[in-house]
């Protein structure tokens, strides 16, 4: 049980896909237009991303080496064509407004590297518990940054004005352009928020340790040692 | 490696121990003299456009250093604004604005300027495109409304000679004289169609040494050829070389924008070919393009070629 709590949360902050990983930016990039656009996108990579792990993980024992990355490739190219019909039954103005990046969740760099590195080499309540987490992780980042560009480029949030009354829109946001600078800032502080708590766990341990002295002189060890 | 008995017996450089003679020439003096150099066009916009011109620029000179000033802060760095750089950036920015730009217009687009273009790479000397122009390009995508001079200007008599020539024609754009043009007397960004006013600064900076002639003087070639060969092909439809020389940002970007040190290359090969590329997509932009000024779009994308011309290198002191 511990070790699915454990690979299910891995995915929401320690390594969220797109912010962390920096995998999957495709989808990350272009539909992240709107808040709820990134979080249909979201929705449907969770499935696939699920079901893809649990049938990988499933058949492992029995795909050749070898031919392995086309076995990967068909698998999620069946599963991504179910999203996109079933998009298409009941959800048709999202698939609209997602267009071409539906068929192309089967090349997300998230799927194939979770296949590779997790997957094919896992039991399979892990690998559920990791797409899940995967999943969710990469439909928070998306739907996060759909808001940021949202809430700036056109002033709303899942379609609900927000903003004030005279606010006028900073169209740039909502551009391609607009998408590269979010995430450009959104990784640096990303970035600096783990080197800002890193810096504090440091301060934190080394006060812990002045009683101690040969904790306090391990990582000095270390340091000379590497 | 070089054989040895390759290798110059005799010392080819001799570098004496300091102090060294200093020629006094530093970042502040140059941003300082090139600001000063911007004065005429300056006091030319607060002529035609009154007040209103001095309070845009005014703006946005203030936004830009203070927003410089917060970011070295931010970073841990020297606050070292005294270099004049932001100040400069600001001021070329706020030129290139229309007077009925809006307080928040002008903030938003000299922030995006100092932290988007200039602080984001690292600071001064680092930009890889001219801040001001990204600054003017993103606010040009956002409020395209408040951006375009012909209706957010209706209040002037003044006319946009560019504009009448892409949605006019050309008998439009040749209501307006040649003299008109040169005194400034059209419809733009606050300065950057003071054609006299920016010539005399340009000369100034050329006199100066700030500024080599390479980049100014390709860059005008440029528009003259490539507007020579347009005219050639049909005079009735597309205008004459010296109309676009004086219509416009032209001697503006000539000898302010393209010339901006970090995002403009160093070889003197470099700078002809960078200079002459962006002259003739000017008028291509102009003829082709959606936009009737094509100068800062025309400098944005030959900024990208800096790299590449960079390439182009001289022979090192001392090689066979």
């Amino acid at each position: 049980m511990a070790g699915i709590v454990k690979e299910f949360t891995k995915g929401l902050w320690a390594e969220i896909p797109p912010f962390r990983l920096v995998l999957g930016l495709c989808p990350t990039l272009a539909v992240t237009k709107t808040a709820s656009d990134g979080f249909g996108m979201g929705m449907a990579v969770i499935f696939v991303l699920a079901l893809s792990n649990l049938i990988i993980s499933a058949v492992r024992k029995i795909i050749p080496k070898k031919v392995r990355i086309a076995c990967f490739i068909t698998i999620a190219a069946s599963l991504v064509v179910t999203v996109e019909m079933l998009m298409q039954a009941f959800t048709y103005p999202l698939y609209q407004s997602l267009g071409i990046f539906v068929p192309l969740i089967v090349v997300n760099c998230v799927i194939l590297g979770r296949a590779e590195a997790f997957a094919a080499k896992n039991p399979v309540h892990l690998a559920v518990a990791d797409g899940l987490g995967m999943g969710v992780g990469f439909t928070m980042s998306l739907t996060f940054l759909g808001a940021v560009r949202e809430i700036f480029g056109a002033g709303s949030l899942f379609g609900h004005h927000v903003m004030w009354a005279g606010f006028e829109p900073f169209q740039f946001m909502v551009e391609a352009p607009g998408a590269f600078v979010c995430l450009g800032v959104i990784l640096g502080a990303m970035n600096f928020l783990t080197a800002w708590q890193n810096r504090r766990k440091k301060a934190a341990g080394q006060n812990a340790c002045l009683a101690c002295a040969a904790c306090a002189l391990a990582p000095a060890a270390e340091e000379q040692q590497s | 490696m070089a054989k040895a008995d390759t290798l110059p017996q005799a010392p080819f450089l001799t570098v004496a121990s300091p102090p060294h003679i200093h020629c006094g020439r530093t970042v502040s003096g140059i941003m300082k003299e090139t600001a000063i150099a911007l004065l005429p066009a300056v006091a030319m916009a607060v002529y035609y456009y009154g007040f209103d011109a001095l309070r845009v620029i005014a703006l946005s000179c203030v936004t830009a250093v203070v927003v410089e000033a917060a970011c070295l802060k931010f970073m841990h760095r020297d606050v070292r604004v005294d270099d004049f750089s932001a100040l400069l950036t600001g001021l070329l920015f706020g030129m290139l604005l229309p007077a009925s730009a809006p307080w928040w217009l002008v903030m938003v687009g000299a922030a995006v300027a100092i932290l988007m273009a200039k602080q984001a790479f690292g600071g001064i000397g680092a930009n890889p495109l001219n801040p001001a122009l990204v600054g003017w390009a993103a606010l040009s995508i956002s409020w395209p409304a408040h951006m375009d001079i012909d209706a957010s200007m209706l209040q002037t008599e003044m006319v946009n000679a560019v504009s009448q020539l892409k949605y006019f024609g050309l008998d439009a754009a040749n209501q307006l004289s040649l003299g008109q043009l040169f005194v400034g007397d059209q419809l733009s960004g606050l300065g950057s169609a003071q054609v006299a006013a920016l010539l005399a600064g340009g000369l100034f900076l050329l006199a100066r040494g700030h500024i080599r002639p390479h980049i100014p003087a390709c860059f005008l070639l440029g528009v003259v050829v490539t507007a020579a060969i347009f005219a050639s092909v049909d005079s009735a439809t597309y205008a004459g070389p010296l109309f676009h020389l004086l219509a416009g940002s032209t001697i503006f970007g000539a000898f302010f924008l393209a010339t901006e040190y970090a995002s403009s290359p160093v070889n003197r090969t470099a700078m002809v070919l960078y200079g002459l590329i962006g002259g003739s997509m000017v008028v291509i932009i102009r003829v082709y393009g959606i936009y009737a000024d094509g100068v800062p779009f025309a400098i944005l994308l030959v900024n990208l070629f800096t790299p590449l011309f960079d390439l182009i290198k001289p022979k090192p002191f001392g090689a066979k």
